[in-house]
């Protein structure tokens, strides 16, 4: 376990504390049912088929090599078998596990009839190493039962024992400890809880133990063991440990670790005789002491960092590891056994300073039980006695800041809030009961419940903490689905979001495919565009912790992202490219709350060719023509496209750039990428793009817009061929047009040239007008006057004249 | 033509003939003859013109008025038919002779399946009369923790899994951050979602990415309750994944709502007997959900006594992922066409006959 959130619990060890009948894949179902989320249930029995009790029934030597013994064992299979072993202590009468033909040895190993130097051999007698069940490959396994042979030994061997792997939240660390998984379990199946064994001290050792700051060290509670014997613990102590993933070192480490494992506090052992002076302090420490830590590295410390001293120097990092210098060795004589209760801060800040995540600092982070510390002082010292590591001192020393903290916390419960927020009609009589199978005392008066909560229980501090335990033991899925919610809300609709909808809905429709990047952005994105350094867009916001430098700003515009989509697909989609993001991007504010203005764009891009090959027309090469056109048409359908102006971008690195301007503001830029931009995104084609800030869009746009009436009267077309200077632009030409006369229905464009006979500094436009009155029939005059009117306003204002 | 007095309803007359004339022309030629029979030289619209300056002066402009008119309704009609004929006549000029040639195609484009995702989530949302509520990606540090229960130095807001832009600015981990900003705004009643982009400091992998979107729903009134949130989660996961799907909720310990769950629905793979979608449980996590603490009504200004309400979140990408089988969380944004272009395609599944 560790950092993950989560806490291994072996199903021997919970066996411990409660009686558990269940087959271990429904104890994880009603766990999970019941809040403790088993991620993971591990079978600790070796994995192993065909492995059969046998019978050694004769030994005889090897013709061919002295070390081989040729047996004769009954395994079941009626004819005893033949198999060749190599083991020094085989002998006849001996039960042994054998993997008869077919059988597969844990990591996959398959067993076959063979020849072992000549003779037959029809299975093999197996040692604990190569059943994975323990070290021994030096003789075969000697089995200390008796079987019917042939039986098989799958289930028998080796540990039998589960994990379940719990999920962890941070405000359960009862949960980071088998008792507290077991007492979840008393209340999920009604049963009782049986508690550890304990060995009472008694208050008034005149050890001399002190606290600097009780907001530091809330409680240190220490104990003392004389005539320590350090050796090997017990067997069954190892096995436990093990199975919860904990490697034994020797009996007093080994109690320590048990502990922790079963009530979740964490114990420290020093070696008494190396502390200088026999004191405990617990201070922050001084700026230039350090302490070598038990994984040999030494920790330079400073005020920040709460300690444990000897009176003369560091001997732990209080809560996170110990020191090497004072623990546990082959000749401790004596020791003293620190229980305690950090401030979770300064434990989680040592463990960061020092990146050094411990058992026992993961539990302090999460504010442990401050009520334990004496009853696991107890228990480690029953443990001792009952295990000859020691004689325990029957006093301990304590410091406790606040007698308070220890005692239970009431907490009230109103029954009839309890069942608004369940939608339930439970009893106070029936809460009360409910709370009492979590061990929560809870006495019912009328509408009030008023629970004592006891020190494991931290996280339940107010009713609505103990309304969840209410609703979590009687079952979420007890609760009436009828609803009790009497007011009514209505939805409202977001114009804005049907709008931004829409666009992308209208952009698929043009076969654009639409992608989605990420937010963040190359810090190098801005000067591989080379957009000027006025350029908002050039000071990206910076992340303090990012994932990779390139990853490393907040995206200032879409565009790049476009780019990096067209450079990761083939070129055979390249041919085709078409996409578009609807997205935000992340500019400086000038002031307020120091967030950035989020801005939501639109932004497409188009790359190489302008429709797919095919039989019936030429490919044609996307140009600058089909960005303008596309943008456009959705500035047309946004019902902006009478209020925009065209202007060139001031940025002289991108030539073919400008940006679209509605009433003063900036609404959408376009243009050809310059080669050397798309060059830097290793992109070989031209690509054109527009990017559009749906912000910019004017809020009325839609609202002005009405039905009007079509006009039941004839059109007249004519068609306007016109010169204009080359310094005269075809926007101001329409828009003059427009201007000038109130019948014009529609207006295009249908032929364009410059140079030829008419010169370089001329350039010829033919447009043809459909006129249509909404009052009448226009004669031939009307429209030869609004005509007039037209070429009049043409020359006056732009020279532009009619061709002859 | 005598010295007799125009008929009135002459002009309209011949209007009559000739549009039902012209209409049904079927040639350039036969068209010929038509404007020739009404408007040519000796045309009976011409002659009929002709013929006002034999009228008393005081009716000629008001008669050569009218049948100006008609003239060029003809003129119009006839220019509109012959564009018509024109267009008809090429038309069978290239026609290849086989017509299982493929049609003329233009480039396909669609919609991102995050976004259609998303659409189709907030339209049930909004069915169930959800409103809809959005704040900014880059957030406060209050809003993100600790208005929502979050202490400070608590294990749960570590430092790995946030990104910082300073000690104060961060980018959102969860929108939970819009409903605080929107009940600093409304008072209850309210029932809004809040979808958008979230983002944490992890490494991706097949299931973990560092930006991602989700959506969070919540409801505030004054009787609120975890039957109701079971009614409206089961509803979405209904009309979202198939009305057969049966759905558990799983006590669980967030920070934030209380009472809380995780929320599971059966594995529409396999009917909950166990398969590979959802690891041999026969369920799948969906999302988390629970009745709103206490602390977050007291930080929004509510009186906690009078309202109870609840919120959920799920993940947009896992119930993509979990609805169309993808299998990698880092596609999404991946943007490879051959991906995108597989959501394209229009789904009618569920349609009921
Ligand atoms: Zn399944």
């Amino acid at each position: 376990m560790g950092g993950g959130g989560g806490m291994k619990v072996s199903l021997n060890w919970l066996k411990r504390y409660v009686e558990i009948d269940e087959d271990v894949d429904l104890l994880a179902d009603d766990l999970s049912m019941f809040g403790l989320n088993v991620e993971e249930v591990t079978n600790l029995a070796p994995d192993f088929s065909g492995i059969v009790f046998g019978k050694v029934l004769e030994v005889q030597r090897h013709p061919k090599a002295d070390r081989l013994s040729l047996c004769t064992v009954d395994a079941g299979s009626g004819e005893p078998l033949r198999i060749v072993c190599g083991a020094a202590n085989v002998r006849p009468g001996l039960g042994v596990p054998v993997a008869v033909h077919g059988a597969v040895l844990p990591g996959g190993f398959k067993i076959k009839r063979t020849k072992i130097r000549g003779e037959v051999s029809e299975g093999m007698i197996c040692s604990e190493k190569e059943l994975m069940i323990g070290e021994d490959a030096e003789g075969i396994m000697e089995l200390d039962f008796e079987e019917t042979p042939g039986t098989s030994l799958e289930g028998r061997l080796g540990t039998s024992d589960y994990i379940l792997d719990i999920e962890v939240t941070p405000n359960r660390p009862d949960l980071l400890s088998h008792i507290g998984v077991a007492r979840e379990i008393a209340a999920l199946y009604r049963r009782p809880l049986g508690e550890p064994e304990r060995l009472e001290l008694a208050a008034g050792s005149t050890f001399d133990l002190s606290v600097e700051d009780g907001a530091d060290c809330p409680r240190y509670t220490a104990a003392f063991v004389e005539d320590v014997t350090i050796g090997p613990s017990s067997e069954w102590l190892k096995n436990l440990l093990t199975a919860a993933g904990v490697k034994p070192v020797n009996n007093i480490v080994d109690i320590t670790n048990f502990v922790l494992m079963e009530m979740g506090q964490p114990l420290h052992a020093f070696d008494l005789d190396t502390l200088r002076r026999e004191t405990i302090v617990v201070r922050r420490a001084r700026k230039g002491e350090d302490l070598r830590t038990l994984d040999g590295i030494t920790r330079e410390l400073d005020r920040e960092i709460l300690v444990i001293a000897d009176g003369e120097r560091p001997v732990a990092l209080a809560g996170v590891m110990g020191g090497s210098d004072t623990e546990i060795r082959e000749g401790t004589r004596r020791i003293l056994l620190e229980s305690a209760m950090f401030e979770p801060r300064l434990v989680r800040r040592a463990k960061e300073r020092f990146r050094l995540e411990t058992e026992a600092s993961y539990r302090f982070e999460r504010e442990g039980d401050i009520g334990i510390t004496l009853q696991a002082l107890e228990r480690a010292c029953f443990l001792i006695r009952e295990l000859g590591a020691g004689r325990p001192v029957p006093q301990y020393a304590e410091s406790l800041a606040d007698p308070g903290s220890i005692g239970e916390r009431t907490v009230a419960l109103r029954t009839k809030q309890a069942n608004r927020v369940m939608g339930t009609h439970l009893t106070s009589g029936e809460i009360v009961s409910l709370l009492g199978r979590l061990a929560l005392g809870a006495t019912a008066s009328g509408n009030n419940v008023t629970v004592s909560v006891p020190t494991f229980r931290r996280d339940l501090r107010e009713e609505i903490d103990l309304i969840e335990e209410v609703a979590r033991v009687y079952g979420y899925d007890n609760i009436g689905r009828e609803s009790s919610s009497r007011g009514t809300v209505f939805a409202t609709v977001s114009p804005a979001d049907i709008r931004n909808e829409r666009i992308c809905a209208y952009l698929a429709s043009r076969s654009f495919a639409e992608v989605v990047t990420s937010s963040f952005m190359d810090p190098e994105d801005p000067v591989k565009f080379g957009w000027g350094e006025t350029d908002p867009r050039c000071r990206p916001i910076e992340i303090a912790n990012p994932l990779t430098a390139a990853q490393s700003v907040l995206r200032t515009s879409l565009v790049p992202g476009l780019l990096g989509v067209i450079q990761r697909n083939s070129p055979t989609e390249q041919e085709g490219m078409r996409i578009f993001e609807y997205g935000k991007t992340f500019l400086r504010a000038q002031s307020g709350s120091g967030l950035p203005n989020e801005e939501l764009h639109v932004a497409a891009a188009l790359a190489r060719k302008a429709d797919p090959l095919q039989w019936i027309e030429q490919q044609r090469r996307v140009d600058y023509f089909d960005m303008k056109g596309e943008l456009e048409a959705l500035l047309d359908r946004l019902g902006v496209s009478t209020d925009v102006r065209m202007l060139p971008t001031e940025n002289d690195n991108h030539p073919f750039v400008y940006k679209w301007v509605v009433k003063g503001r900036q609404l959408a830029e376009g243009g050809r990428i310059p080669r050397h931009v798309t060059g830097r995104y290793g992109i070989e084609t031209p690509v054109y793009y527009f990017d559009l800030l749906i912000d910019a869009l004017p809020v009325s746009a839609r609202g002005e817009l009405g039905y009007s009436r079509t006009s039941p009267y004839p059109l007249v077309k004519r068609d306007l061929c016109l010169v204009a200077g080359e310094r005269v632009a075809f926007a101001d030409i329409q828009n003059v047009i427009v201007r000038s006369t109130k019948y014009l229905e529609s207006i295009r464009l249908f032929d364009y040239y410059t140079g030829g006979h008419l010169g370089e500094s001329k350039r010829s436009y033919t447009f043809r007008l459909s006129f249509r009155s909404k009052e009448g029939t226009l004669a031939d005059s009307d429209v030869d006057r609004e005509i007039e009117k037209i070429l009049s306003d043409l020359n006056r204002e732009l020279q532009v004249t009619l061709r002859r | 033509m005598s010295d007799e007095i125009i008929d009135r309803s002459r002009p309209g007359e011949i209007e009559k003939r000739a549009v039902k004339a012209i209409t049904e022309a079927d040639t350039v030629d036969a068209l010929e003859e038509e404007r020739i029979r009404y408007l040519g030289r000796k045309g009976e619209i011409t002659e009929l013109l002709r013929s006002v300056g034999r009228m008393p002066v005081e009716e000629r402009p008001a008669l050569g008025n009218i049948i100006n008119n008609v003239k060029r309704r003809i003129e119009e009609l006839l220019e509109t038919r012959l564009e018509q004929l024109a267009s008809e006549v090429q038309e069978e000029v290239p026609f290849p002779g086989d017509p299982t040639l493929p049609g003329r195609s233009g480039w396909q484009g669609g919609p991102h399946i995050l976004h259609k995702v998303l659409r189709d989530v907030k339209r049930i949302f909004f069915g169930m009369g959800y409103s809809l509520a959005e704040g900014p990606d880059v957030e406060l540090d209050y809003y993100n923790f600790e208005a929502l229960n979050f202490p400070p130095d608590h294990p749960s807001r570590d430092l790995q899994d946030t990104f910082y832009i300073n000690r104060d600015i961060l980018l959102r981990t969860q929108t939970s951050p819009v409903q605080v900003r929107y009940m600093e705004k409304h008072e209850p009643p309210l029932r809004i979602i809040s979808p958008g982009r979230v983002y944490r400091n992890e490494s991706p992998d097949p299931s973990h990415a560092s930006e991602f979107y989700q959506m969070e729903g919540l409801y505030v009134d004054t009787d609120v309750s975890l039957g109701d949130l079971r009614n409206d989660v089961t509803f979405f996961i209904r009309s979202f994944f198939g009305m057969d799907a049966k759905v558990r909720f799983r006590p669980h310990f967030f920070p934030f709502p209380e009472p809380s769950a995780e929320v599971d629905m059966s594995c529409f793979g396999c009917k909950g007997s166990g398969c590979q979608i959802c690891g041999k449980a026969g369920w799948i996590e969906i999302m988390g959900a629970g009745m709103v603490h206490p602390h977050v009504f007291r930080y929004a200004g509510y009186d906690p006594d009078a309202y109870t309400g609840f919120a959920f979140g799920m993940g947009i990408e896992r119930i993509a992922m979990l609805k169309y089988g993808i299998d990698d969380i880092r596609r999404f944004l991946a943007n490879d066409l051959r991906f995108l272009r597989q959501f394209w395609t229009e789904s009618w599944a569920g349609v009921v006959e």
